[in-house]
């Protein structure tokens, strides 16, 4: 067999392994599938990034937070990988999004609102089309992700609430131990 | 085994070193004690028992290449008055032994002495990510949230 370029080898093997299937995902519910699982890939790399640059001014609790954020993201795209192999799309990882990383605390809580909501209207936008296709298990699945991109924007939104109240010399204390 | 002589004289440099830097964390976190500062006593009386391994690590090392450690010349202590300066103190002590490290380890490269290499690269690692690190971190904390919160949280 002459060489083929690696790339198109794994699409052709890829094409091949799936032939006998019997479903094929609505195109439109495709792109928005791989649209969503994009935005989480960004998300997996900003919030793990956030972590350890937490984690390198001694601030755990953030750290900690941020860490598990992060793999709530990675099983949020395993989940949206699954789905679009299970309708024979092609998932797409290679093009992340642009990381907004802070500079001081603030700032990555900032540009963590900024991403997630960001996230969460990607994924509305989701499932409007895969209820519009009645494809009632990828929206399932984007469901549970809009829950849990909810449950982040309300964490975020709660430390800033915190900064402003307690003060933000304060705030950095509290995150100093591990929860 | 004779060891060679430049790797004695590195040797027996490192071993001032580690001894006033076991005596400074000996001093300080004694300090810290009787402060009320817990968390920054236990800490630094971690370090002051690490300093010890590491001036034992070259003792034996030294006796091992049949040379007697001289312990009477050992470096200036620099006992701080306030826990930013003891911070400070101690972070200085662990750059001038990573940079004598740095040095010791290439000498040793040089003689082909690679077990006496190779105990002094643990010390190396131990200096860098773990002593001087922890220093350099709450120094930013300090900065960070404030030097009264801190000490709150060294409490």
């Amino acid at each position: 067999m002459p060489a083929i370029p690696s790339r198109i080898a794994s699409t052709f093997f890829f094409i091949k392994l799936k032939e006998a299937s019997q479903v094929k995902g609505d195109n439109q519910v495709l792109v928005a599938l791989n649209r969503s699982l994009k935005d989480q890939i960004t998300a997996i790399n900003q919030l793990f990034m956030h972590a350890r640059i937490a984690r390198n001014w001694g601030l755990k609790r953030l750290n900690d937070y941020e860490y598990q954020q992060s793999i709530v993201a990675m099983k949020m795209a395993d989940d949206l990988i699954e789905r679009v192999l299970f309708l024979e799309g092609l998932p797409n990882l290679q093009d992340p999004g642009k990381l907004m990383i802070g500079e001081n605390v603030p700032e990555i809580l900032k540009g963590d609102l900024k991403l997630m909501t960001r996230v969460r209207e990607g994924l509305q936008e989701a499932i409007r089309t895969a209820e519009a296709a009645r494809d009632f298990v990828s929206r399932e699945i984007l469901d549970e992700g809009l829950e849990q991109t909810e449950e982040q924007i309300d964490w975020i939104e709660t430390q800033q609430w915190l900064i402003e109240n307690s003060g933000l010399e304060n705030y950095l204390q509290s995150l100093m131990e591990e929860a | 085994m004779k060891g060679k002589k430049r790797v004695l004289k590195q040797l027996q440099k490192l071993l001032n070193g580690e001894l006033a830097a076991r005596d400074q964390y000996f001093a300080h976190s004694r300090m810290y004690e009787d402060w009320g500062l817990g968390k920054l006593y236990e800490r630094i009386d971690h370090e002051m028992q690490e300093e010890t391994e590491h001036a034992d690590a070259i003792i034996k090392r030294m006796l091992f290449l049949e040379t007697q450690p001289d312990y009477s010349q050992q470096d200036k202590v620099r006992v701080g008055a306030s826990v930013t300066e003891m911070l400070k103190n101690d972070l200085e002590v662990e750059y001038e032994v990573t940079d004598l490290l740095k040095k010791s380890i290439a000498i040793c490269e040089a003689e082909q002495d690679y077990e006496t290499r190779e105990i002094l690269e643990k010390l190396l690692e131990d200096t860098e990510m773990d002593h001087a690190y922890w220093l350099e971190q709450q120094l930013g904390l300090i900065k960070k949230v404030g030097l009264k919160n801190y000490l709150q949280s060294q409490m």
